[in-house]
């Protein structure tokens, strides 16, 4: 799962320029809604900012498997553990599938990881944030999947082949974790006294990551332009923070539970939700690398690589070279 | 790993991480990072259908690729078979000769909808009827 | 306590408490593809205890499979010590899957023929997914023995460590001689032999060995509710969301 919380990077000024030529065909082909594919001719800077954008997605993936990840030993009864353990291990899956797409643009997946654990690549905030207890587990499945679907969907009609492809098999999976997600809400929603401040306190606590999520408000995005028109990104943040917040706020208010926010409210007239300030200095503070749990999560994904590394290294056949995958 | 990531993992919420007790190795990046080679998957859902294309994983050897490509791309769906190739052995022909896909010139000869015989066989009987007519 | 409760109880407690171990790693595994794995081969085994405690629950009149795993005590798992330990490094992991994978696959195989047809019926559905559990077990088991000096050295210390607790998957049950007498299965000692002639072979060509001196009474005692001192934490934690509120359905 990941938001729109992409940090683009800042145009490389040293990058060849385009061919103008070559650059109109491929705008063109983008006009008639044509996906580009990973041995076409692309521009520098669309190569480029893919691979940043579905590595990050990648990234989120991987990463996003640790909070609820957190809770697969303790999950309470058959059908939370199994449903918990096939929901991580879908996520792990995911960034299998997006490492590998980005893959076709010429970054190998060590070569990402690498990126990861030295911190120079970046993840989706929300997942540096704790899962403490219980009714996290169950508003990151429902809400944050949530939301991580309305952001998927939208990408999923992207330009880039290989990207589309990978999202297709996830949107389909994501489906399966949102339901298993918001069962598991409305079991605590709907059960005892205990439960039910247990599932407010987690609400409480993840309704500003959850606003975060979607990325800063529009007119704080910078270089989006020519990313929507070749169809990098798809839909504006806050375009999809609304559509996020009219499909699930109800969702959530119909059970008795509340936002931590006095200023949330549907503007009946033009249709938006407004929220109160979710302190977006905050945001920009945690995807710097100073949230609650950012330490935590890179040094947990340092563990993983050395369980792995020294099996990776010793079935190494000397004489084969890593190839890039077609995904 | 390093003795602070250890600290760390020992005040995580993941009573998985509070557990790790590693030797005091260091852990570091490779500034060459080593890659398994990548197996192209093909999934055939039921027998008698096409072995479709499904992505790609990392792996040693062919057996291997196998191996993870069952939990990775046959978890879910059916299957009946799976096949895994090394991408490198993957040859093809594509986007930079897509003009060589396109048919320009009159090829109805070799569709079937080249062929229609029904207004000649209607005009042949009109004629002999109207012959026997006269 | 019926035999074939016992037998079942048995073979559920080994699934769960290994099914846990294994899902430890969900997220954490090396390499994402052996982690997907790893993690499908854990919902396989939780799988297996949820239809083992389901048929005790249906067939003998016992709790549903939530209470059976979730609200027991220690003292009444009978699970092996060998499923009990710690994960470790992903080398004891592997050679513990190896060993009582072997186990499992032989065992079901067996109980095929069980004349309790429950028991029969899901045997037949569970061979496939074991049959991937030591493919799996093998192909990697095979690369790393055979892989380069760090991972032979790893393997062999973690088999040294886990052969001997092995044998507490065989410890024999109070009613053995009833269970063969009544066809329900076919005995440990008959899955031992089998079982030792699989790894044997495969130890050989993989360059490993076998440990020789053991101490007579290693890893038994789990089949009589008495458990390494793994077990209770592990429980614990397994159970303390499920136990922090009576009556609550989650
Ligand atoms: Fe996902
Ligand atoms: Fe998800």
């Amino acid at each position: 799962m990941y938001g729109g919380g992409y940090v683009f990077c800042e145009p490389d000024v040293h990058g060849q320029p385009d061919d103008p030529e070559r650059l109109a065909e491929f705008e063109a082909r983008i006009d008639r809604g044509e996906k580009i594919e990973p041995q076409d001719w692309m521009p520098y800077e669309y190569r480029r900012q893919l691979i940043r954008l579905i590595e990050q997605h990648a990234h989120s993936e991987i990463m996003g498997a640790l909070p609820e990840g957190a809770w697969i030993t303790r999950a309470p009864g058959f059908k939370r553990k199994l449903a918990l353990i096939a929901k991580v291990q879908d996520e792990v899956g995911h960034a299998q599938l997006l490492y590998s797409a980005a893959e076709t643009l010429g970054k190998s997946r060590a070569d990402m990881v690498n990126d990861l654990l030295s911190g120079k690549s970046k993840y989706s905030n929300v997942f540096n944030y704790p899962a403490k207890t219980w009714a996290d587990v169950t508003v990151i499945g429902f809400l944050i999947d949530a939301a991580a679907i309305v952001n998927q969907v939208a990408n999923s009609k992207g330009s880039y082949g290989p990207y589309c492809r990978a999202l297709e098999r996830i949107c389909y999976e994501e489906s399966f974790h949102l339901k298993q997600g918001y069962d598991a809400f409305v079991a605590l929603a709907t059960g005892t006294k205990r439960q039910r401040e247990m599932l407010q306190d987690a609400i409480n606590r993840w309704y500003r990551p959850i606003i975060h999520f979607f990325g800063p408000p529009d007119n704080e995005s910078v270089h989006s332009k020519q990313l929507m028109r070749w169809k990098v990104k798809m839909a504006s943040n806050d375009e999809m923070r609304n559509q996020f917040l009219d499909a699930y706020v109800p969702k959530v208010l119909e059970l008795g539970l509340t936002f931590p926010d006095p200023e949330l409210r549907k503007d009946p007239q033009t249709g938006r939700w407004h929220y109160g300030d979710p302190d977006w200095a905050e945001f920009y503070r945690v995807i710097n690398g100073d949230g609650p749990c950012n330490a935590e999560r890179l040094s947990a994904r340092r563990l993983a690589e050395e369980n792995g590394r020294w099996i990776r290294q010793a079935i190494m056949n000397p004489q084969q070279k890593f190839t890039i995958p077609f995904a | 790993m390093e003795t602070a990531d250890r600290h760390l993992l020992s005040t995580s919420v993941d009573p998985r991480l509070q557990r790790v007790q590693r030797h005091a190795t260091e852990f570091h990046l490779l500034e060459q990072p080593e890659e398994w080679q990548t197996f192209e998957v093909f999934h055939q859902r039921r027998r008698g259908e096409h072995h479709v294309h499904v992505g790609s994983v990392h792996a040693p050897d062919a057996e291997m690729a196998l191996v993870f490509a069952k939990e990775q791309f046959a978890r879910r769906q059916q299957c009946a078979s799976l096949w895994v190739v090394a991408s490198a052995h993957i040859h093809s022909l594509g986007y930079q000769n897509e003009d060589m896909f396109a048919t320009t010139t009159e090829k109805t000869y070799r569709e079937a909808s080249g062929y229609r015989l029904r207004h000649k066989i209607q005009a042949y009987k009109q004629s002999v009827q109207h012959e026997s007519n006269s | 306590m019926n035999p074939i409760v016992e037998l079942i109880t048995k073979l559920g407690d080994d699934a769960f408490i290994l099914g846990h171990r294994h899902s430890e790693w969900t997220g954490l595994g090396p390499i994402l593809e052996e982690d997907i794995a790893m993690s499908s081969m854990a919902q396989d085994k939780i799988g297996h205890a949820l239809a083992l405690y389901t048929i005790l629950h249906e067939q003998f009149g016992g709790p549903d499979p939530d209470t059976i795993g979730f609200l027991r005590n220690e003292k009444e798992f009978r699970c092996c010590h060998l499923v009990e330990y710690p994960n470790g490094e992903y080398d004891f992991t592997l050679v513990r899957h190896f060993l009582f994978d072997h186990a499992e696959l032989l065992r079901y195989q067996l109980l095929r023929q069980s004349t309790f047809a429950p028991l029969a019926r899901f045997a037949a559905k569970v061979m496939g997914e074991l049959k991937y559990h030591v493919l799996h077990a093998d192909s990697l088991m095979q690369r790393l023995a055979l892989g380069n000096e760090e991972s032979h050295a790893r393997l062999q210390a973690s088999l040294t460590e886990a052969f001997p607790l092995a044998a507490g998957i065989f410890e024999k049950s109070p009613y053995e001689d009833q269970l063969i007498a009544e066809g329900v299965f076919a005995g440990e000692a008959l899955l031992q032999q089998q079982w030792l002639k699989e790894i044997e072979q495969r130890v050989q060509a993989w360059d490993l060995h076998l440990p020789e001196a053991r101490e007579p009474l290693a890893g038994l005692g789990g089949r009589y509710g008495y458990h390494t001192p793994y077990l209770q934490p592990l429980l614990d934690e397994l159970t303390s969301v499920f136990r922090s509120e009576e009556n609550a359905s989650w």
